[in-house]
Order: C-alpha cells, then sequence, then structure tokens
C-alpha cells in the first residue's frame, strides 16, 4: 500500500485515494477538433518508469493530488497540488 | 489437568522452556495425551513418540514431523472443534493449552492406514505435470469424472462448514522503527533502537521471544536480560504471536496476531486473530535463517527432520526426537545437535559428515562421536518410522545399514529472505554460505542470520548495529551499547554446497506437494527451464510452506540440469503471505451485515415498520415495495403504481445526489459541466440537466435548482452521487481552476419524498405553509422554501412520474416529521407510500431514461434528448460527442416495446429480432408490468428507431429460450403531451 | 427565495435514535472509554476564491475565531473550527436554532465565502478515555501516537470505509468524530465493537 503524501493533509495511506490516471494530458482549447480531444480522452503514453499521475483524495480533502510514481518500483519521487509542476527523475 | 500423568517417554526430566509442574491435555487423533504449557502440539506429540502425523499431498506417503517451526512441510492438522476448527495448522507452531482437539490430515480413513496411498505405487503414472495433461481430453469428463476424482485425493484440510464464531479484527499500528523477528538480532536491534528514544514494534511470530536462542542454553541468561530490557522500555512494544506476512509499498508491512488461537476460545470482546497493518519509517528484518534439506532417497520418512528442529526439541521443549540418531549434514554448525542430542539422553549419535574430516568432526570425535567423514546417506528406511539409514562413502557403490530411529539433516542455511524479496530489495549470493542474501533497501536493512550472519554473538551485534542505525537514519540518535552476549563461540558456518545425493528412489525437493528431484528434471526436458515456469509446472516451492526447507534444492536440481550454477537460475519471486493467514482475519469486521456500511435514509425505520422490502442501491438500502400481508410483489408494486396514477403516492428520494454549489462562476460552471445551459435558469427555477462524459456518452442526469445568482442546488442520481462530485472536482481544480466555485455534497442533510399524483396538491396544500401551491402561483418546474409541520422544508415541483408532483425537501432530522404530517394529509385520498419497483414502473411508463438507458454507452441522440445540447459554448464531452460513430443515424435509439400478448413477460436484456432472422436489431433496456397501458412494457435501444413505431418484432432471450411478440412503439405510454405534470 | 416562516422547528431526530444504549457495554475494565453522540450545529464554511484572508478576518472579528491552517482545528468560545479541505472548514457548536449559525455565519461572510448548513447531513460523536487512540486505530490508518498527533489536530479520513472527520480536544485523550449521518449506524457499531475490549460506556 502506497504511502502518499497529500500536499495538504500530509502522508496518507492510499487506501484513502482513487486514481484518476495520466496527469501529463491537459485539456484542449473547446475548439482544437475532434482529434485533439481523441487523445486527451485515449492516448496514453503507458511509461515503464517515471510517471506522473492524479491521485484524488478522495477520503481526505477531496483534492486532486500528482503524483510522480515509477510504475515498475512504485516508488514515489514528488506529489504536489494541481497547479505545481513536478520534476520528473530521470531513471 | 489435575490428573496424575506419567513422564512420557520421550520426555526429558528437565530443562527448555516448558512448565513441568502443569500437565496439559489434550487430543491428537482420538487419543488422549498430556504436555505442558510452552509446548507446541509437535514437541508434545514428539514427547509421546508419535512418528506419523500425516499423509503427503500426493503419493499420501506417510509424514513425520520435519521442523520445529512455521517452515513445517508435513506436521499439519485440523486444531479445534466444530465452527472453531481451523484447517492445516502447522502442528510445530501451534501452541499447546488445555483441551487442544486435533486431527491429522489428508489421510483416509486412518493415519496408519491409507487407502489412497497407492497413488504411491502409481507414482510413475503421477509425474509433475500430470493433471494438465492427462485431464486434458475429453472435455466432458472434467466435471462428472475427473474433478471429484481430484478433489477426493487432493487437497489438504477441509474447512469448518460452520460460520466462524469468533471475530476478528483489523488494526493499524505507526512506529520508527519495526524490528520482525525477536531472535539474537532482532533483541539487540529492538533495544538499540529502542535506547535511542525512537518507537519501536518488534514483531515475533513464535509465543516466546529469543527465536534460536531458545534453543541455546548457553545464552539463556542474556536472553532473560535482554527480553526484561525491553520490557521496561516504554517505547518498544513487544508483539509475540505476531506474523509479519508481506511486506508493501513504503514501508508497510502486513501482520497477524494470534490474539487467542492459544485458547479454546477467546476471551469476551476479545478478538481471535488481528491483521495488522504496520506502517514503519526504518524496518529492520531479523527473521533468521532456515535450514535446507538435502535431497536423497527417502529423505521424507517419518523419523527424519532437520537438524535444528531436533536441537530445537531437545533444548527448547526437553524432548529427544529420537534415541538412535543420524546426523546428515555438510557444515559445522550442525554439530550442535550431537551436543544437545546426547545431553537430552540420546542413546547414540552416528555423523555422516560431507566433507572431509574438518575440525567439528575432530572435535566430536574426541567426545566418542562416530563420525563418517566424506559420507553421504543413501537411503531412510521406515515407512512407519524410521528404522535404519543407509549410508556410503560419497559417491561409491553399495552402502550400509545404520540403525536409527532418528535422521537429522542439515544442507545449510537459507537466510529468510521472503520478506525482503517482496520488499524487491536486491538479493546477492553468498557463496561462502551457499545461499541468497538481502541487500539494503530505502528504509530497511536485515540483520543477523537474515542476511547471513549466522551464530549468536554475530547475531547480536549485528542487530545492534542495525537497530542503531535504523533508529538514527529514522532521526534518533544512538545510544550507548549493551552487553552483547558472551560465551559460546561461534560456530564456522561456511558450507560446502551440497543439494542431492545421486541414487535410486524418491529424493524429495517439497515435502508437502511431493515434488522430487526427477520431478524437477522432467520439467527441465519438457521445456521449463526458467525457474518460474520450473516452479509452476512442478508447484515446486508453491505449498503453504512456501518451499523454506527445499527452495533452493530445487533450484539447484533445474541449474544442475541447465548447467548453471544455482546462483545464475535463482529463487523465484517471494510474494505474500510468508506463511498462510486465515480469511477470518482478512475480512475482519467486515463480514456479513457489515461487509460494507450500509447507508440508511431517516426514514428507514418507517419502511421496516411498514413491511418493506428492501433493496440495494449502492451502498444504500431501499424500499423496494411495502407488501401486504400475503401480497405477491407484483401485485403491490401495480397497487402502488396505480396509487400515484388515480390519487396520490409518497416515495422516500432522500438517496438522489445532492450538491451544493456556490460562487461567482458557479452558472459557467454548469454551462461547461452540462450539456445543456443553466446560465439562462431564473432565481427559484429548476431544470433538467443532461452530464456528458468527455467521450460524449451520457454520464448523469437530474434537476437543478437556481437558489440565487451565484448559488444553486444540484441532483444526481443514487447511482451516480459520488462520481458526479468527483467529476466536478476534477475539473475545478485541475481542467479550470481559475473559476470561483465552492461545492459539496448536501446529500445527507436533505431529506427528500415525492408526492405524486392527481392529488398531491390538494394532499400537500393541507400542510404546506408559507407557499401557495396553486399552478399559477406554482407553475412546473418552481421552487420555493416553506414550512410544512413546523419544519423548514423546500418545495420543488418535479415528476418523475408523469403526473403532477411535487418533491419536498426537509433537514433529514425532521424528515419523519414531514413524511407523517403528509400521509396524515393524504389519508382522505388514500394516499400510498411507493417503493423503487413503483418508481421505476412509473418512469418507464413515461419514459423517463434511467441507469438502464444510460449505461456509459448511450448518445444524448441515442435517448432521444439531442435538442438539449447547447449551440454556443464549450461543454465536458461535445466535441467527441461529435464522433462519426456517436452520430450514425443508425445507431439504435430510445423507443417503447409492448408485448403483443399483454400477460407475456418480457425481460431486460432480451434482443429484438425480425421474425426468422437471428441479426440482433437492439435490446430491452427496461421493463415492467403497466398500470397504463397495462401489460408487460418496456423501454429498448432499437436500430432504425421512431421509424420502427407499428412495427412487430421478436424479443429473443435465449436463456429462457424464450421469444415473445411485440410492437414497437413511442416510449412515452403515458401522457405524451406533458399535460399532467403541469396541472 | 421567499422567507419561510418562522417559528421554533420541532426537535430534529438523530440518526441514531434507538440505536444509543446508554449504559456499561463490553469487558469489565476499570477505565472504559466513554462514548456518546452530541447534538450539534455544523456548518460548512468555504473562502470565495481568492479571499480567505477577507473570510478570516470577518470570522475572527464576529466569533473571535481563527480559521485554522490545515490539519489543525480552533476552539473559541461557543464554536470550533476545522480545517476540512484547502480555504473549507467546519464550524461546530452545541445545537441551537435551526439554520440560525448558517444565517449568522452568511451575515459575517457575505460575498467573501460560501455557507452550508450540515447539522442534518454529519453527526457528531464523542469518544473518550485512556485507551481510546487503541479503539480508533483498528480503524483509522493515520497515527494519533502524541508523537505524531494531539490536541487541537485535525484531520479529515476515513474509518471502517466510512468517511470520517477527527478532531482531538486534549491529553485524556478524548476525540470528536464527525461522519456522514446515513454512515453514522454502520459507523457506530464499528466503534462500539472496536471500544468493546475495553469497556465503554454510553452517558
Ligand atoms: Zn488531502
Amino acid at each position: 500500500m502506497h504511502l502518499i503524501t497529500c500536499p495538504w493533509c500530509g502522508p496518507r495511506d492510499e487506501a484513502e485515494f482513487a486514481y484518476r490516471g495520466d496527469a501529463t494530458v491537459a485539456r484542449p482549447a473547446a475548439d482544437a477538433g475532434i482529434d485533439a480531444f481523441y487523445d486527451y480522452v485515449y492516448t496514453r503514453a503507458n511509461p515503464r518508469g517515471w510517471h506522473t499521475e492524479w491521485w484524488h483524495h478522495a477520503a481526505g480533502c477531496h483534492q486532486f493530488v500528482k503524483v510522480v510514481r515509477h510504475t515498475l518500483t512504485h516508488a514515489i519521487a514528488a506529489t504536489g497540488k494541481p497547479t505545481d509542476t513536478l520534476p520528473v527523475p530521470a531513471e | 489437568m489435575t490428573r496424575m500423568h506419567r513422564r512420557p517417554a520421550m520426555r526429558a526430566r528437565t530443562g527448555g522452556h516448558i512448565d513441568r509442574d502443569t500437565t496439559l491435555t489434550f487430543r491428537f487423533d482420538g487419543r488422549e495425551l498430556t504436555g505442558h504449557p510452552g509446548d507446541t502440539l509437535a514437541s508434545a506429540l514428539l514427547a509421546h513418540g508419535v512418528r506419523i502425523v500425516g499423509r503427503s499431498f500426493k503419493y499420501h506417503r506417510p509424514r513425520g514431523i520435519y521442523t520445529a517451526g512455521p517452515e513445517e512441510p508435513n506436521a499439519l492438522a485440523g486444531i479445534g472443534t466444530g465452527a472453531r476448527r481451523t484447517p492445516n495448522t502447522k502442528m510445530t507452531a501451534a501452541e499447546l493449552y488445555q483441551g487442544m482437539v486435533a486431527e491429522s490430515q489428508n489421510r483416509w480413513p486412518s493415519l496408519r492406514f491409507d487407502a489412497l496411498a497407492v497413488n504411491s505405487a502409481l507414482a510413475r503414472f503421477l509425474p509433475a505435470g500430470f493433471y494438465y495433461k492427462t485431464f486434458m481430453w475429453p472435455a466432458s469428463f472434467w466435471e462428472k469424472v475427473y474433478e471429484p476424482a481430484i478433489r477426493r485425493a487432493a487437497g489438504l484440510g477441509r474447512a469448518a462448514t460452520e460460520p466462524d464464531p469468533d471475530h476478528y479484527e483489523a488494526a493499524h499500528a505507526h512506529c520508527d522503527v519495526l524490528v520482525v523477528g525477536a531472535g539474537a538480532a532482532g533483541l539487540a536491534a529492538a533495544r538499540a533502537a529502542g535506547e535511542s528514544g525512537a518507537r519501536v514494534i518488534l514483531a515475533e511470530q513464535d509465543f516466546l521471544l529469543g527465536g534460536g536462542l531458545l534453543a541455546d542454553p548457553v545464552h539463556e541468561g542474556w536472553r532473560r536480560e535482554m527480553t526484561a530490557a525491553l520490557e521496561a522500555l516504554g517505547n518498544v512494544v513487544r508483539m509475540p504471536r505476531t506474523t509479519v506476512f508481506g511486506y508493501y509499498e513504503q514501508n508497510m508491512l502486513g501482520a497477524i496476531e494470534r490474539v487467542a488461537d492459544h485458547l479454546p476460545e477467546p476471551p469476551p470482546h476479545t478478538a481471535r486473530q488481528r491483521y495488522w497493518t504496520i506502517r514503519a519509517r526504518e524496518v529492520v528484518l531479523a527473521t533468521g535463517a532456515d535450514e535446507r534439506l538435502i535431497a536423497f532417497p527417502g529423505n521424507d520418512r517419518p523419523g527424519v527432520m532437520l537438524a535444528g528442529a531436533a536441537r530445537a526439541y531437545a533444548n527448547r521443549f526437553g524432548v529427544l526426537a529420537g534415541r538412535r540418531a543420524v546426523l546428515f549434514t555438510n557444515n559445522d554448525a550442525a554439530y550442535a545437535t550431537v551436543e544437545a542430542l546426547a545431553a537430552a539422553g540420546a542413546d547414540r549419535v552416528t555423523v555422516v559428515d560431507t566433507r572431509p574430516l574438518g575440525p567439528a568432526a575432530a572435535a566430536a570425535r574426541t567426545r566418542g562421536v562416530e563420525v563418517l567423514p566424506g559420507h553421504e546417506v543413501v537411503g531412510a528406511h521406515g515407512g512407519r518410522g524410521l528404522y535404519s539409514v543407509e549410508a556410503r562413502a560419497r559417491g561409491g557403490d553399495g552402502g550400509f545399514q545404520i540403525d536409527a530411529d532418528l535422521l537429522c539433516v542439515s544442507g545449510g542455511y537459507n537466510p529468510a529472505i521472503h520478506l525482503a524479496s517482496q520488499s524487491r530489495t536486491p538479493l546477492a549470493w553468498d557463496s561462502g554460505i551457499a545461499a541468497f542474501v538481502p541487500g539494503t533497501a530505502a528504509g530497511q536493512r536485515s540483520a543477523g542470520a537474515a542476511r547471513g550472519r549466522f551464530g549468536i554473538a554475530a547475531a547480536a551485534r549485528d542487530g545492534m548495529e542495525a537497530g542503531g542505525a535504523a533508529a538514527a537514519a529514522a532521526g534518533f540518535a544512538r545510544r550507548p551499547a549493551f552487553e552483547l552476549p558472551a560465551g559460546g563461540a561461534d560456530p564456522d558456518l561456511t558450507v560446502a554446497p551440497f543439494w542431492e545425493v545421486t541414487a535410486r528412489g524418491k529424493s524429495f525437493v517439497d515435502l508437502q506437494h511431493d515434488v522430487t528431484t526427477a520431478d524437477i528434471r522432467l520439467a527441465h526436458r519438457e521445456g521449463y527451464e526458467h525457474i518460474e515456469h520450473a516452479k509452476r509446472y512442478t508447484t515446486h516451492g508453491m505449498a503453504t510452506d512456501q518451499g523454506k526447507t527445499g527452495g533452493l534444492v530445487g533450484a539447484a536440481v533445474l541449474a544442475e540440469a541447465r548447467g548453471l550454477p544455482v546462483e545464475a537460475v535463482g529463487m523465484p519471486t517471494f510474494r505474500p503471505y510468508v506463511t498462510p493467514i486465515t480469511w477470518g482475519a482478512v475480512a475482519g469486521h467486515h463480514i456479513r451485515r457489515e461487509f460494507a456500511p450500509i447507508r440508511r435514509t431517516q426514514l428507514h425505520d418507517w419502511h421496516v415498520r411498514r413491511g418493506a422490502e428492501f433493496l440495494e442501491a449502492g451502498l444504500w438500502l431501499r424500499p423496494a415495495f411495502y407488501p401486504r400481508p400475503g401480497e405477491a410483489p407484483w401485485d403491490a408494486i401495480l397497487r402502488e403504481g396505480a396509487a400515484v396514477r388515480r390519487s396520490v403516492g409518497i416515495c422516500d428520494v432522500s438517496t438522489l445526489g445532492k450538491i451544493d454549489l456556490q460562487g461567482a462562476d458557479a452558472a459557467f460552471f454548469l454551462d461547461r459541466l452540462y450539456m445543456n445551459t443553466f446560465s439562462t435558469l431564473a432565481v427559484g427555477r429548476a431544470r433538467y440537466g443532461l452530464m456528458l462524459r468527455e467521450d460524449g456518452m451520457v454520464f448523469d442526469d437530474g434537476t437543478t435548482t437556481r437558489l440565487a445568482d451565484d448559488h444553486f442546488f444540484i441532483t444526481t442520481t443514487t447511482a451516480n452521487a459520488g462520481r458526479v462530485m468527483e467529476h466536478m472536482e476534477f475539473h475545478a481544480q485541475t481542467v479550470w481552476p481559475e473559476l470561483d466555485v465552492q461545492f459539496t455534497s448536501v446529500t445527507d442533510q436533505w431529506a427528500a419524498m415525492s408526492v405524486a399524483g392527481p392529488n398531491a396538491r390538494r394532499t400537500l396544500a393541507k400542510v404546506v405553509a408559507g407557499l401557495d401551491l396553486d399552478n399559477a402561483a406554482f407553475p412546473f418546474m418552481g421552487v420555493a422554501d416553506a414550512t410544512l409541520a413546523g419544519c423548514p422544508v423546500r418545495v420543488f415541483r418535479i415528476s418523475f412520474s408523469g403526473e403532477l408532483a411535487f418533491e419536498v425537501a426537509t433537514p433529514a432530522g425532521y424528515a419523519a416529521i414531514v413524511w407523517e404530517a403528509i400521509l396524515e394529509a393524504g389519508r382522505e385520498f388514500a394516499i400510498e407510500p411507493y417503493g423503487v419497483e413503483a418508481l421505476g414502473l412509473l418512469r418507464i411508463e413515461k419514459g423517463h431514461v434511467a441507469g438502464a438507458e444510460l449505461n456509459g454507452q448511450t448518445t444524448a441522440a441515442d435517448v432521444g434528448l439531442e435538442r438539449m445540447a447547447k449551440k454556443k459554448g464549450d461543454f465536458v464531452g461535445k466535441a467527441l460527442a461529435g464522433r462519426p460513430g456517436l452520430t450514425d443515424p443508425a445507431r439504435p435509439r430510445l423507443v417503447g416495446v409492448r408485448a403483443v400478448a399483454p400477460d407475456q413477460q418480457i425481460r431486460p436484456g432480451a434482443h429484438l429480432l425480425e421474425a426468422g432472422s437471428d441479426r440482433s436489431l437492439g435490446w430491452l433496456a427496461s421493463v415492467t408490468k403497466s398500470v397504463e397501458p397495462g401489460g408487460w412494457i418496456g423501454l429498448a435501444l432499437l436500430s432504425g428507431g421512431a421509424a420502427r413505431h407499428g412495427q412487430r418484432l421478436q424479443a429473443s432471450f435465449p436463456l429462457h429460450g424464450e421469444s415473445v411478440e411485440v410492437e414497437i412503439c413511442s416510449p412515452h405510454f403515458v401522457d405524451p403531451e406533458n399535460a399532467r405534470v403541469r396541472a | 427565495m421567499s422567507a419561510p416562516e418562522s417559528r421554533p422547528a420541532p426537535e430534529p431526530r438523530s440518526p441514531l435514535a434507538g440505536h444509543l444504549k446508554p449504559g456499561r457495554h463490553g469487558a469489565a475494565g476499570s477505565r472504559p472509554l466513554v462514548l456518546r453522540e452530541v447534538p450539534a450545529t455544523i456548518v460548512e464554511l468555504a473562502a470565495r476564491r481568492g479571499r480567505a484572508a477577507e473570510l478570516a478576518a470577518a470570522v475572527r472579528g464576529a466569533l473571535a475565531l481563527d480559521l485554522p491552517p490545515p490539519g489543525r482545528g480552533a476552539a473559541a468560545a461557543g464554536a470550533t473550527a476545522l480545517w476540512i479541505q484547502p480555504d473549507t472548514w467546519l464550524v461546530v457548536a452545541p445545537r441551537g436554532t435551526e439554520g440560525a449559525l448558517a444565517a449568522h455565519l452568511k451575515g459575517v461572510a457575505g460575498a467573501a465565502g460560501s455557507v452550508v448548513d450540515q447539522s442534518h447531513g454529519k453527526t457528531l460523536l464523542h469518544l473518550a478515555g485512556a485507551d481510546a487512540r487503541a479503539a480508533l486505530g483498528k480503524g483509522c490508518r493515520i497515527d494519533l501516537d502524541p508523537a505524531a498527533f494531539g490536541p487541537g489536530r485535525a484531520a479529515v479520513t476515513q474509518m471502517a470505509q466510512v468517511g470520517c472527520v477527527l478532531y482531538q480536544h486534549d491529553d485524556v485523550p478524548s476525540f470528536s468524530l464527525i461522519v456522514p449521518s446515513s454512515y453514522a449506524i454502520p459507523f457506530f457499531d464499528w466503534l462500539c465493537h472496536s471500544a468493546a475490549e475495553f469497556g465503554y460506556e454510553v452517558p
């Protein structure tokens, strides 16, 4: 079970969070067209390694937390608020 | 406990950690025996000279006690009676208690005679992979022939059939330093960390602290001093009887505390077991080492035992496991067993040492022990108890017999790396001990025998350093050291690797799953070369002991077959659970009606009193219908529905999701979230809204009310309340964080009840104060605050049934008062409470879509709501709703369906076909018996949609062998002009 | 919206009505826990975007209450504020006139805050006693040890699958536990079950 540091609540057990997918994609502008929205909704890199993800602190402060997590080792390098830009380790 | 009992034959007069002043009686396979506090079931049985304690899994070979701990492969018992019976309990770890009832397993009809032992004679037909190969064909035989036969023959113990009367619970703990294992290293680590001021948990699977020290009388003084010192430290929590079974991310470890397994039944209000999750900043794994077996023919005979186990029985339990012993070893450490057996009264010990004469062997000889250096054991004889060991010069021909009733085996020691392996700590091969040892990882280190630091003094020193380092890493300065154990030099623990004696006969590498060296070689020949493949093919190491004694030996046999060093073949990945745990402990409190929390509305008790049948909606319990005595379900549902159509009904709709939304950008935010527009909604008015997912499919629907310019009250479906909230949070926080919006769930704040039917206004007008309900003053989709029976209410003129209807919301604590007042007011109109089933009936008749139609695969156009889409401005789902696949005019569209013969049942999920065709044109989503028009009707999604109104199709339901003729019609069976709701 | 007529509302019914059994329960110990429901007014107060400081000042002026930072609660005479979300607090006070505290806070906050009455939607329990941490630890995954938590600390978490706002009052220790009212019964049942080992008293 991960221990995820919510930027608001501090370290909390994974059981309090809901995984909410890739945080590297941004919603396109309204007039960006179907292809841009298609990529936003469906196209994912699925990396083996560091990945920036959304974890919703559903059983806590209800905030979406950005988490840089290693998909192989499950190590967590950084967490932050939606507006934060988090450094992603090289390897 | 009061009767006098003779001392069992194999029990020494003195010594060990047992209380001889107290005698416990217990039963094993119906026989009454005795033991003492401090015994395990295994030690008590050995004291009575019991040799056979079980039959093996596949061949049903007789088996004896093999170890003195949880690594035991053979000695499994069902312990307890009736509902408290626990199968597959390791006798070697089961703490004896007064009145224990234990039964051996996997034998039929008895231990001494087992009918299925014929499997052993058929062994050449039962190779590894047998089940996969043999029972593949013909497939039709599987269910009726193969499976019942295999089930009878295979499997370990049997579970109790009654519900477990005991309770189990979860518990969560946190610490700076978790020390796993309380042997020399663990005790020292815990004390070092504890004296630094860190919060320490010391978890030990045994009921006594000490690990290997318990079999070592020389260091007993130090053990006592250490346990006393730990007890005195207020910041150290000692947890005996606690098995740490799993190592998870970020230093979370799972453990089972056997709170009351050593008692006939738990004390009142006490859990039998506790499932701990322990979150530690630093972890010290002081899990010790497991002695490994040597593969040789007959190495599974009752009377063959690991050398360390024989020593533990002698020194810890005062039990002599055999009088005429042979020790088969490739290392010096095992010679300690010779001394222990001699001290416990063995007649003779002969040592078969695979190595040339070394210092330990020479020393033993000077004490008069017969030592055979450069020899190996090639056979063990005695199906019901060992009587002879066959030995020979290594690699030689022939052999000679040694009269023996105990054969102690030591192939060296494997650090217990299971937890370290689970944590993905890198493992390295240590050629000195011929075993894998763990490295360190962030927040974790191994200590003592768990990383190859064998011997009491070395392990204690290593533990002290590890405990200090862990505390320092957790931010606690190290303190001065304490005394380490004195006296008794540590033996040399290097080994010459020795895995297998090559000779004719079955040499086991996995005693619990009956895997032999030949099986491993077969796996290799058949191409299962990788250790993970060979493991699955042979099931080597997959039994409840996880291959603790023979895992590496099997890997070595595979390595030899592949021509590789064993370290290149490696070990399969270890996974939780290190030892088996009870399902009850995993479930904890959350069983039966507590499986998941049940949400109740404030009217729940009323529904119960009224005799409602309930159904689950998410976590909620909702009344399905309220049957009168003797009334059939459909009769009740139709009666309730008819009351609404003809007079008035009332329904508890408190479970609908409710969200309070405020902020300067609230209206703008709603425009973005919903397909339709809310910024144009007037204060005091409600509007139906449809919400899409970003992929263009319909997500949820509900009415939203504008309470003020910057204040809205949103309702969602019961099922999607949480998801809609999260959807809003996602967009407010991550997509449009610049918006000024605040929203929160008020689902539980407001109870809500729908009052529907032609007499709804007349009913409410009697009790609503402060609001004119007249159509002109309070038109359809109006919303206003009022009072009812002195309680504040908010009245919404909205309808789900197609009838004149009002939804009355009140702060939940007033729900019962308001509900009763409306019922009283409606009495003259014969008001009926109606449940979810009638609610569904009414909405199907009206053609309102719900969850069955909004199933995540339908678009707004599919359900006939495409005209709601705003033309201007962005909203979630707008772009992808325009995809060609979603705008294809051939997509199934919402239609109504009625059975041509009204009494003929139609079913949701039925496919709609043209007569004589097997091509599905669509499917039935919702069905009901109806009040209007009467008979079975439904809502369907049908290719062609409205163009098929009037057509006759077949509603085909192959699972029931049904095909029902139906007529396609408008989905609005009731009042298509919407006159009633506006009346 | 039209104003409803103003006469005192009847006494609201607790979701635990009929479920709380006053008396001594569980194991017979010398130091039982004390578990009770506290009738309360609970109002959710959120700052409008960018106006948290303005809201805090208004609340401080009117209630002498400092809206606390994340992870904390703040008590003043008559009301306690608990941080639950960024710029969002629960204001907890003894039960008073229906809607009065919400209306008062709306007046205080003005356009700087959003106010939602949650008095009926949330149920407040109080647990006190030397073994309170151990009882809560059977469901609470937060470290409640004095080294990590203490008087004045608040947390939004979940216990036994139920979302819960937790606040520690003192070193007894005593805790306030605020749960959604529809979950009050299963939460209370779990809490009783967890406390039974130590013995507990419902006053
Ligand atoms: Zn949080």
